[in-house]
């Protein structure tokens, strides 16, 4: 079998990003102070990655190659842009943070290839290209984890992050590995022949196993106590990055395995996702209302958000199916830039409450921006979250299921029990006195920019709304 | 030794049953899951996720060969799922010396700076 120039054509946001990430590290290899250079290559490999993602959808190219494992399709394009496009945040938020380090062109080809690895992932229709894939995203995020040497905590997240990591790799690899011996073949085409309403035990213990590193990626509960620490040691634009892109894309092949690979055993894994999403929702909101550090609290609040997600998947079933998965792409779009912006604000202002305290008055624009991503991560309307919501809570309403109207209750439940700790950084913001502790105007130009850019874009997503509704329901997924 | 006892074990050598592989790769994934969750010491618990990750890759090389249409698909994802543990590994031990560097220990217990 020749690979065809299609397959090349296919290939092409992966073959860009390749080529950047190499010529980053030469950089580095090349010149002790480039980090200027490379952070504006980095920069460019994301932009030219999200263009030509955005170029492929945009002339309806689409096709399955290499046997059948890869796969183009809006899908696919659309989660690409989401990794292209917060690669682009991360590169502009970490350029000068990495040029101080010493190590820029290193850290920014970690980026790249954490990039290379999401998009792949969300092209793949072959469990062991998935298993590649996942890795090639995640082993570079451990090292961006650990990268901070000025701070000990750095290490000491990576660690924690790597070795309940590379526990979940072997445990989710066991259930791909038993899913390929029941069904006899890693395609998700002739896994669905074997995954029908009877599961063998063999077959359910895989989908478990399988179902449960998948959840240690999106951090779901009980899977997700590695995110706190994993966030807080981690650098400003590695946590901003990794909370939204990689996670973005696991969710994405999580569905296309649950829907091309078992949509006959949809039954037991909606049943699960509405278990997950019930645990990781009130799990990750209760403990987010302890935290004093804004990094642990975000890190929280994205378990929650990795709740809400599941709660879409629990959805899957009847008549909300379609709709679910335009809740699970219009969601991870609105949390992206919502979640990403949220982050890149602590580069900003500080990571403790204190620094928030009557920013209001000395920053007034960080503080406008903090306000609306708090704003946007509770879901008022007409902020990106609230749509985000919206679609998930309709896709539930529309599946007729007792088992997911209990699930967007219990979303509704979290969205107000989340409210104390998003509006505690408003309030510190506007009502309390500015003091020593308070965030003056740390960090550079081009963090500023990534944050207006991203708190614009979360403020007039009800703009966006309507093209991309349009987009999703052409996602050629269901 | 007995007539019976020969002949058993003639039989598994000329061919072991598909389910014996399954056995050891199941019994060695829960080795060293068990070893990864009790110790204490990284380095130590890095060896028992290799010896997880080689129960599975025995698991889908047993599956790669007895499968009937498989053809040697299996067996090149073992290869790459070697290649991915190393990679892992690499990592895990950088990260490692970079605690134990600012710490002076790799004990799991012991590097808790972040709680809550």
């Amino acid at each position: 079998m020749a690979v065809s120039g299609q397959a090349f054509i296919a290939l092409l946001p992966e073959l860009i990003s390749t080529g950047f990430l190499i010529v980053v590290l030469l950089v580095g290899a090349f010149g002790e102070s480039n980090a200027g250079v490379a952070a504006g290559l980095a920069a460019l490999g994301s932009l030219a990655v999200f263009v030509s993602a955005a170029v492929l959808l945009a002339t309806g190219f689409s096709g399955s190659f290499f046997g059948g494992g890869y796969v183009v399709d809006p899908f696919a394009l659309y989660f690409k842009l989401i990794v292209a496009g917060s690669a682009f945040f991360a590169v502009l938020a970490a350029a000068r943070w990495s040029g101080r380090t010493g190590d820029a062109p290193e850290y920014l080809t970690l980026i790249l290839s954490v990039v290379l690895g999401a998009s792949l992932l969300v092209s793949m229709r072959d469990l062991f290209g998935i298993f590649l894939s996942i890795e090639l995203a995640t082993i570079p995020s451990y090292a961006m984890v650990a990268f901070d040497r000025s701070r000990r905590e750095s290490a000491e997240g990576g660690m924690k992050y790597l070795i309940t990591g590379v526990i979940a790799s072997s445990v989710l690899l066991y259930g791909i590995v038993l899913i390929y011996g029941v069904s006899g073949s890693a395609q998700l085409s002739d896994v669905a022949n074997t995954f029908t309403g009877n599961l063998t035990p063999v077959a359910l213990l895989g989908l478990g196993l399988m179902v449960s590193g998948f959840a240690f990626k999106v951090s779901a509960a009980p899977f997700h106590f590695w995110t706190p620490d994993a966030y807080q040691g981690a650098p400003t634009s590695a946590a901003a990055f990794l909370s939204v892109a990689p996670k973005a894309a696991t969710f994405a092949v999580l569905l296309r395995i649950l829907l091309e690979g078992m949509p006959g055993a949809a039954p037991t894994w909606t049943a699960v996702m509405a278990f997950l999403a019930i645990i990781t929702m009130f799990v990750g909101n209760l403990f987010a209302l302890r935290q004093r550090n804004v990094r642990r609290m975000l890190a929280y609040s994205s378990v929650a958000h990795s709740g809400y997600i599941l709660a879409a998947f629990a959805a899957l079933q009847g008549g909300g199916a379609a709709f679910a998965v335009q809740a699970v792409l219009i969601y991870t779009a609105a949390y992206a830039v919502m979640n990403m912006g949220a982050f890149l604000v602590i580069d900003l202002v500080g990571e403790d409450a204190k620094n928030y305290n009557g920013l209001v008055r000395t920053n007034p624009a960080a503080a406008a921006s903090m306000g609306l991503f708090m704003a946007a991560l509770v879901g008022i309307p007409p902020l990106s979250g609230f749509f985000g919501k919206l679609w998930i809570i309709i896709a539930g309403a529309q599946s007729g299921s007792i088992l997911v109207y209990i699930v967007v209750g219990a979303l509704v439940v979290n969205t107000v029990l989340s409210v104390p700790y998003y509006f505690g950084i408003i309030r510190n913001m506007i009502l309390e006195e500015p003091t020593s502790e308070t965030g003056g105007s740390k960090g550079n130009g081009a963090v500023r920019f990534s944050v207006y850019v991203l708190a614009i874009l979360t403020t007039f997503f009800g703009l966006l709304i309507i093209p991309l509704s349009a987009l999703v329901k052409a996602s050629g997924l269901l | 030794m007995p007539q019976q006892v020969q002949q058993f074990l003639h039989a598994l050598v000329a061919a072991p049953p598909l389910n014996g592989y399954l056995v050891v790769g199941a019994f060695l994934f829960a080795i060293g899951a068990w070893g990864a969750l009790i110790r204490r010491n990284a380095v130590v618990i890095f060896m028992c996720v290799e010896l997880m990750i080689n129960g599975v890759n025995l698991t889908l090389v047993a599956f790669a060969d007895y499968l009937p249409n498989a053809g040697g698909l299996g067996v090149s994802y073992a290869v790459l799922v070697i290649a991915i543990a190393a990679a892992e590994i690499a990592v895990g031990l950088a990260i490692v010396l970079a605690v134990f560097r600012s710490r002076r220990t790799v004990n799991v217990d012991e590097v808790t700076s972040m709680r809550g």
